[in-house]
């Protein structure tokens, strides 16, 4: 076990910048405010937009307001208002400042004794493997998601979701490539109905170009088999609860992929075989819901979320010239050991109709100006030991890396709990033998810095005034409503601003 | 009665944490509360990311078998967020689920080691 806590006889005024207040800083501050050794520090948490938690705001779904509630957690951290000064150290919130434009990276190690990068994961691994990936109507799940969870920089993306899901005329026809937990919830959010997403906070603007005028058929396809996927069974177990939409699954592909190899996976893990279960009753009713609606069209229901395996899709076609008409997929099988089962395509090909395909193969960091020389572009990710990144100037601060952009995008939330612990402790360890390095001449504090450059940060008071004008029951659809958001940078520093 | 229902409210049982490092640490625990409430309220270091909404997992507690053996039966959905924790033994259960009871008393539940 590392040393996550030191005597306080050593706590001396340390000052750590953390960039990025997503779950990974947020915890990154939480394990270093719970070490003696920065009883008197200064610990800044900065990021890019005017509101703090990063993807628990702009990531997870509306529909998932549970997983949301961490933020009850991250509030207790920067906590003032309405809190006597009880002594407690907290973080500082520095919202709408982007560090690598706004602010360089250099700067802010000449301000900090230590700097911790959680800046996460801004782009999304290429898809140009797959032809014509160009064409109107093809979105990266991440701006789709990015888009209905009211993230500031996203707005253009509604129209182009409306266009492609008005030219489904007959049924609205998407596609949704991958088998991650992000694209079932692509496939969730737009199965379900007006009164299911209602009460969530799924932004207006959105909700109205999601809800359903048409029949609409969502068929989400991976390469690999069921027993390989990545979901998780809370979130497949969904898309057999949904209101007023149908759950497919066949048989035929859950056969194809149990090989021998596969059974030994099922079998050495219970989420794997509970998912097995889950997925083999789910082709059950499949078929059983089949002989039922066959004859009696008044059973079908507004939505069908297809779960389809052992696919792989080759290209995007158009039939307009310009915009997607239909996806073309390899049926593939499965080659190679338990747990390092690859798919090899068999030449056999499928087409499946879409107007809309939302490509969700991952989520992935980028190098902002100044970490290019410690970018790992295959895994997206900042190369550094136990978070550490090794060969810092001699005389600028500390680096480190924490969250998304330390171990790539994979995980729950929690799984930035440890995350976040191994940097701390790694920190605390190089600063046991460090003292806090003297100001050089001229050496300007964070907000004397920003000032000059003409930034006005959004401090933890104003990011509290966006949230309560969120949460006004004036902007609110109805009570259940947790907070209309507000969906423009613009709008949101007026609100932070306000007084 | 009035006085009957008070004097259960204030019932409480002296059960034990022990956390990664082996350390224990024995609380009094009130009947009905559940164990990541009872953790915090004593200082017991116990993530509960969130909140007691079984959407986590960070709650996750080791059981000793026979009190295990005595808890009421897993929902679907504890068990579909336990499949997610770290270090899943068979006595493994969140402790935001369970409610503290009379013959808990004495009892020690073991806080996983998450490698720190
Ligand atoms: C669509 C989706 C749904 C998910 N749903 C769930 C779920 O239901 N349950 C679950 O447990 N986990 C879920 N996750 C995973 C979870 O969100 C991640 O584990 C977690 O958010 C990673 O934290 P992070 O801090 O590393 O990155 P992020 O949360 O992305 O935080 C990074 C922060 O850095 C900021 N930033 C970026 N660039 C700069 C810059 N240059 N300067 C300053 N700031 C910057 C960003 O604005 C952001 O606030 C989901 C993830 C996604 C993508
Ligand atoms: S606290 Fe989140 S599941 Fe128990």
């Amino acid at each position: 076990r590392r040393a996550l806590d030191d005597d306080s006889s050593s706590a001396a005024a340390w000052k750590i910048a953390i960039v990025g207040s997503g779950p990974s800083g947020c915890y990154t501050g939480k394990y270093l405010l719970k070490s003696d050794a920065m009883a008197n520090s200064q610990i800044d948490v900065l990021d890019r937009l005017p509101t703090p938690y990063g993807l628990v705001r702009n990531g997870v779904a509306p529909d998932h307001p549970e997983v949301k509630s961490v933020h009850h957690d991250f509030d207790s951290l920067f906590m003032k208002d309405g809190n006597e000064d009880n002594g407690q150290n907290l973080l500082n919130f520095y919202g709408n400042v982007t560090v690598g434009t706004d602010i360089s990276l250099e700067e802010l190690r000449e301000i900090y004794d230590v700097v911790v990068l959680a800046y996460g994961c801004e782009s999304v691994r290429p898809y140009d493997f797959i032809q014509n990936s160009k064409l109107e109507g093809i979105l990266s799940a991440r701006e789709f998601v990015s888009w209905y969870n009211g993230h500031v920089d996203y707005e253009w993306v509604g129209p182009l979701v409306e266009k492609a899901l008005k030219r489904g005329s007959g049924q609205q026809q998407v596609v949704v490539i991958g088998h991650g937990n992000v694209a079932l919830d692509c496939a969730r959010i737009l199965a379900k109905t007006r009164e299911e997403l209602d009460p969530t906070d799924i932004a207006a603007r959105s909700l109205n170009i999601i809800d359903q005028q048409n029949r609409r058929e969502i068929s989400v396809i991976g390469r690999r088999g069921h027993v390989q996927a990545a979901f998780t069974i809370k979130e497949a177990r969904e898309l057999t609860r949904l209101d007023d939409a149908n759950f497919v699954v066949r048989k035929d592909e859950l056969d194809m992929g149990r090989t021998e190899a596969s059974k030994q996976e099922i079998n050495a893990a219970r989420p794997r075989k509970r998912m097995e279960k889950l997925l083999t009753d789910a082709a059950a009713a499949t078929s059983a819901m089949k002989n039922n609606t066959d004859d009696d069209d008044s059973q079908k229901k507004a939505a069908e979320v297809h779960l389809r395996f052992l696919l792989n899709p080759t290209s995007f076609e158009t039939k307009d010239g310009s915009s997607l008409s239909h996806v073309t997929c390899e049926r593939t099988r499965l080659v190679g050991d338990a747990g390092s089962q690859s798919a090899e395509g068999t030449g056999e090909m499928e087409t499946i109709e879409a107007q809309l395909a939302l490509v969700s193969i991952g989520y992935k960091g980028v190098a902002i100006p100044g970490t290019e020389e410690w970018y790992d572009d295959k895994r997206g990710i900042l190369k550094n030991t136990h978070g550490l990144i090794e060969g810092s100037k001699e005389d600028l601060g500390g680096l480190y890396v924490s969250g998304w952009l330390k171990r790539g995008p994979s995980g729950i939330i929690g799984t930035n709990i440890t995350d976040a612990k191994d940097t701390v402790a790694s920190i605390l360890h190089a600063l046991k033998s460090s003292s806090p390095v003297d100001p050089k001449e001229g050496w300007k504090s964070i907000d004397e810095t920003l000032k000059e450059k003409g930034i006005n940060p959004v401090n933890w008071d104003g990011y509290r005034r966006i949230d309560a004008e969120e949460r006004s029951p004036s902007r609110k659809r109805s009570e259940l409503q947790p907070r209309e958001k507000i969906c423009s940078r613009e709008e949101q520093l007026k609100a932070a601003f306000s007084s | 009665t009035y006085s009957r229902s008070f004097e259960l409210a204030k019932n409480t049982v002296s059960i034990t944490y022990v956390d990664p490092d082996g350390e224990e640490i024995t609380v009094d625990a009130e009947i009905g509360q559940n164990l990541l409430h009872v953790a915090h309220d004593n200082n017991v270091e116990l993530e509960g990311a969130c909140g007691a909404e079984l959407a986590c997992s960070t709650c996750h507690l080791i059981f000793e078998q026979d009190v295990f053996d005595k808890l009421p039966e897993m929902t679907e959905e504890e068990e579909d967020m336990l499949d997610l924790a770290f270090e899943v033994t068979d006595t493994s259960r969140l402790g935001c689920q369970i409610l503290v009871r009379e013959d808990f008393e004495g009892m020690k539940v073991q806080i996983p080691d998450d490698g720190f």
